[in-house]
C-alpha cells in the first residue's frame, strides 16, 4: 500500500511544483538574510547567533512538507479518487497509515532538500565574506537532522488534518495562517507558550530561534526552546492525535 | 453471487434506499434500473462498502466487501465518471489500480486495447471527453479480471457508436460467464443484454424478474391521439384510469380498454381522432412501474 501511495505522489505534479516552491522560496529567503547580515542590527555570519539564523532558515520547506501531507489526503476527496482508493482497499485505517508513512517518507525529501539549499547558500555567504565556519560540523548535522525529521512529522499531521478537513483549500490556508500568524501572534503576546506551539516546535527542532518561525530571524521571546526530545514528542503526539480523531471519524464517512 | 437482503440508507430525513431485497445469481447479466434518483447508486455503493448501510445487509460472494480475501480480483466496479486525478496520465491511473491487486503486468496494455484507449494512454485524464474517462473506468473494473462486475451508469456521456461498443462488450462478458449488475436510467443499455432486471423507484423494489416475463405480464398501453391530451388525461386521471400526456396531442393509457376510454371521452365531449392498441415492450413497463416517462 505504500508502494500505492509513492506511486501516486511520484505520479502528481504536485509534489514536484511543492518541492520546488520549498526550495525557490528557502533560497530567496537564504539570499536576502545572507546579503543583509551584519547590517541592520542583524548578527553577521561570523557569529554564532547570526550564523544560526542564517543555517535554519527552513520555514518554508517544513511548510511545504505539511501541504503535501494534506494533498495526500484530501486530494482524494477533491478529485473523488477516494472510490477507487478504497474500492481497492476496503479497509480504511490501513489507507490512512499508508498516507501517513508516504506523508513521512516525502516529508524526508522536502526537510533534505531545504536543509541542502539553506546550508549551501549559507555557507557560500560566510565563504565569500572570508569568514570562519563557527558553528561545528556536529551543530549544523544536527540542525539538518531536526530539520529533515520535522518535516517528516509535519507531513503526518497534514495527512491527519487533511482526513479531518476534507476541504483541500481550507485546510491549507488554516494550515498557513496558523503557522504564519496564529503562532507568531500567540507566541508573541504569551512567550512562555511559544515553545509547545506545533509549527514553533517543529522550527526549534531544527535549530531555528523561538519566534523566527523558520524564515532566517529571531523573535524576542524570553522563553527557552523545548528540549529536542521534548520538541519531538510534542509534535509526534499531535500527529498521533490528529490521526487518531480522523480515524475514528471522517474516514469511516460514506462516500458518496 | 450477490444477496441483498433487507437494504436501507436514510440521510438525514430522507430515506434513499427502504427495506431492499434481491439476489444477482452467478453468470448472470442483470439490469438494475430506475429513474434518476430512485437509490440505485446509493445501493450499490453499499454493496461495494463505500456507505454504511442504516440496516440490512449487502454481500457479494456471501462476504461483505470489506471481509473479501481479495477484493479488486472478486469485484470490478465502474462508479463514476470523475474519479480520476485528472494530472494523471491513463496509463499511470492503471499502474495505481494494478498495485493494489495481483493484475499481471500486461493487462494494463491488454485493458486499454479492450476499451479502445490504447493511442490515449499516454495523456492526461483532465483532457479525456466523458466518454473516454468511462471507457478508462470500465479499463479499471476489468483491470484485475474479476468474475463479478458492477457498472453504475457506465453509458452515460457515449456516443451512439460507444454505446453500441458498450452492448457488446457486456454481451461478451456475460458470455464468459461473468456477473454483470449494470445501473442505468436508460432502458436500451440493459435491454439486449440483460437476463434479469432489478427495478427501484424511491428506493423501494417495484420489480425483479426475468426480462421476458417482466414483458409478457405487462398491461397493453392504449396509445390515443386527440386535440385536448391534457383535459382527457385529467379525465381518465379522474376516473382512476392511470394516464400520461407524451406529446401535446398524444395520450398513452395502460389500465383501460379503448371502449372505456372512448365512451369517457365522449361524454365530456373530447374529440378522439385515432386509438391503437399496443403490447407494451420493456419501456413501458419500466414507465408503468416507475409512474411515468423519463
Amino acid at each position: 500500500m505504500i508502494r500505492i501511495e509513492l506511486l501516486k505522489l511520484r505520479t502528481m505534479r504536485t509534489t514536484y511544483g511543492l518541492l520546488g516552491i520549498a526550495a525557490v522560496l528557502t533560497a530567496l529567503d537564504a539570499v536576502l538574510r545572507g546579503s543583509r547580515a551584519g547590517v541592520n542590527k542583524r548578527p553577521p555570519l561570523d557569529s554564532a547567533t547570526g550564523l544560526t539564523q542564517q543555517l535554519t532558515i527552513t520555514g518554508f520547506g517544513l511548510l511545504m512538507a505539511a501541504v503535501l501531507g494534506v494533498i495526500v489526503a484530501s486530494g482524494e476527496f477533491r478529485h473523488a479518487t477516494a472510490t477507487y482508493t478504497y474500492l481497492a482497499t476496503p479497509h480504511r485505517e490501513r489507507v490512512l497509515l499508508a498516507k501517513s508513512v508516504t506523508a513521512a517518507l516525502a516529508g524526508l525529501v522536502f526537510g533534505a532538500v531545504t536543509v541542502g539549499v539553506t546550508i549551501t547558500v549559507g555557507l557560500a555567504f560566510v565563504a565569500g565574506h572570508g569568514y570562519p565556519v563557527v558553528l561545528g560540523a556536529g551543530t549544523i548535522a544536527r540542525y539538518a537532522v531536526g530539520t529533515t525529521i520535522g518535516a517528516a512529522v509535519l507531513g503526518v499531521v497534514g495527512v491527519g488534518v487533511g482526513s479531518l478537513v476534507r476541504s483541500q483549500l481550507a485546510t491549507v490556508l488554516g494550515m498557513l495562517v496558523w503557522s504564519f500568524f496564529v503562532e507568531a501572534i500567540l507566541g508573541g503576546f504569551f512567550n512562555w507558550i511559544g515553545p509547545y506551539l506545533p509549527f514553533t516546535a517543529t522550527t526549534t527542532l531544527g535549530g531555528s530561534p523561538l519566534g523566527g518561525g523558520g524564515f532566517g530571524f529571531a523573535g524576542d521571546s524570553t522563553a527557552g526552546t523545548l528540549p529536542f526530545a521534548a520538541a519531538l514528542a510534542l509534535v509526534a503526539g499531535v500527529a498521533l492525535v490528529v490521526n487518531a480523531v480522523s480515524a475514528r471519524t471522517t474516514v469511516r464517512a460514506d462516500i458518496s | 453471487m450477490i444477496e441483498i437482503r433487507g437494504l436501507t440508507k436514510r440521510f438525514g430525513s430522507v430515506l434513499a434506499v427502504d427495506d431492499l431485497t434481491f439476489d444477482v445469481d452467478a453468470g448472470q447479466v442483470v439490469g438494475f434500473l430506475g429513474p434518476n434518483g430512485a437509490g440505485k447508486t446509493t445501493t450499490l455503493r453499499m454493496l461495494l462498502g463505500l456507505v454504511t448501510p442504516t440496516a440490512g445487509t449487502a454481500l457479494v460472494a456471501g462476504r461483505r466487501y470489506v471481509d473479501l480475501p481479495d477484493p479488486t480480483g472478486t469485484v470490478g466496479a465502474a462508479l463514476e465518471a470523475a474519479s480520476f486525478y485528472p494530472g494523471r496520465t491513463a496509463r499511470d491511473h492503471l499502474r495505481i489500480q494494478a498495485l493494489a491487486g495481483r493484475a499481471r503486468r500486461d493487462r494494463i496494455d491488454e485493458v486499454l486495447d479492450l476499451v479502445d484507449l490504447t493511442r490515449a494512454a499516454d495523456r492526461r485524464v483532465g483532457g479525456f471527453s466523458l466518454g473516454m474517462r468511462q471507457r478508462l473506468g470500465l479499463a479499471t473494473a476489468l483491470l484485475h479480471d474479476p468474475q463479478v462486475l458492477i457498472l453504475d451508469e457506465p453509458a452515460n456521456g457515449l456516443d451512439p457508436e460507444g454505446v453500441r461498443w458498450l452492448r457488446e462488450l457486456l454481451r461478451g462478458l456475460a458470455d464468459e460467464g461473468r456477473t454483470v449488475l449494470i445501473s442505468s436510467h436508460i432502458l436500451a443499455e440493459v435491454a439486449q443484454t440483460a437476463d434479469n432486471v432489478v427495478i427501484l423507484d424511491h428506493g423501494r423494489l417495484v420489480a425483479e424478474s426475468p426480462l421476458s416475463e417482466l414483458v409478457a405480464g405487462a398491461r397493453p398501453v392504449v396509445r390515443i391521439r386527440t386535440s385536448r391530451a391534457e383535459d382527457l388525461s385529467a379525465l381518465l386521471t379522474t376516473a382512476g384510469i392511470p394516464a400520461t400526456v407524451v406529446a401535446p396531442d398524444r395520450v398513452e393509457v395502460s389500465d383501460a380498454t379503448p371502449e372505456r376510454i372512448g365512451t369517457l371521452a365522449a361524454e365530456h365531449r373530447i374529440p378522439i381522432f385515432e386509438t391503437s392498441t399496443e403490447t407494451a415492450n420493456l419501456e413501458d413497463v419500466f414507465f408503468q412501474l416507475t409512474g411515468g416517462a423519463q
